[in-house]
């Protein structure tokens, strides 16, 4: 909410969650992304690949930080919010993956406040899914 | 085989425009996918990551990433968005190929979106970049 945003301050962490990635939800994800490639559906295809196994759609990892972004930043993420980040390992269906988030900076500008945040998507083991930043108007 | 698109095309090539009109059902899909007790609810409108994820399908295949042998690695993504979208409502996609180079064998490839709505006013960008590999030389 615009008036939350207003008590954001630097060093504040976003609200993550936690989420089990199933075959299940790659296929979902397909329908909805409209991408079928074999690589994320096909397990005899994708044995075939640097990766041995199917692997969930990068985007999928990206969609739950967006999520995650969404819910801290309800009235602000979807009109001006900004990311940039780089994909920087495969998740494998099965495995759960948790979202997290840290305002870094706030800056005023002629647009008024803006939050800048460290966002990513971390694996069972630690490493990150996704990482990168984004901005996002707290008003 | 035919030569993708990844292998010929120069900076400056132009893609789309794609129709990224997203339809219920597909909204749906996406509710499962992503969606969760914490998730916010979007009512009749759409996350516009999914506007952007239509429209990479579209790229993929015209870049011709899905031709046998090839693997693709999705490295990077840049978004941003002005307002959110409908459900149904009419949406064009249009990329420019920003960069496109082989190192050590890989093409390193950036394609920018621009996203546009019924009244050609620009709702978002999104910028991709891909690495591609297993080309025959």
């Amino acid at each position: 909410m615009t008036s939350n945003n207003a008590k954001r301050a630097v060093g504040d962490a976003l609200t993550g969650f936690e989420r089990q990635i199933t075959q299940d939800t790659v296929d979902a994800y397909a329908e909805a992304s409209g991408d079928h490639n074999p690589i994320h559906l096909d397990e005899s295809y994708a044995s075939t690949t640097q990766f041995g196994t199917r692997i969930a759609h990068g985007m999928l990892s990206l969609a739950l930080v967006t999520e995650m972004l969404a819910t801290n930043f309800p009235n602000t993420w979807h009109n001006g919010g900004k990311l940039k980040v780089r994909f920087s390992a495969p998740v494998f269906p099965g495995e759960t993956v948790v979202t997290y988030g840290e305002i870094t900076a706030i800056n005023e500008t002629d647009a008024g406040l803006i939050a800048t945040c460290t966002i990513g998507c971390k694996k069972p083991d630690g490493t990150d899914a996704v990482a990168g930043r984004a901005t996002v108007p707290l008003e | 085989m035919a030569t993708p698109l990844i292998s010929t095309a120069e900076v400056g090539h132009q893609f789309g425009p794609y129709d990224v009109t997203i339809p219920s059902a597909r909204a749906n899909a996406y509710a499962t996918a992503v969606g969760g007790d914490e998730s916010p609810d979007y009512g009749d409108s759409l996350a516009p990551i999914m506007v952007v994820a239509a429209a990479l399908t579209e790229l993929i295949e015209d870049l011709g990433l899905f031709s046998g042998g090839l693997q693709t690695v999705h490295s990077g993504q840049e978004v941003s968005w002005v307002r959110q979208v409908k459900i149904g409502e009419k949406v064009d996609a249009t990329g420019r190929l920003a960069a496109n180079s082989i190192r050590r064998g890989n093409h390193f490839a950036t394609v920018a979106v621009s996203y546009t709505d019924s009244s050609g006013t620009e709702i978002g960008t999104s910028s991709t970049t891909i690495i591609v590999s297993g080309e025959a030389s």
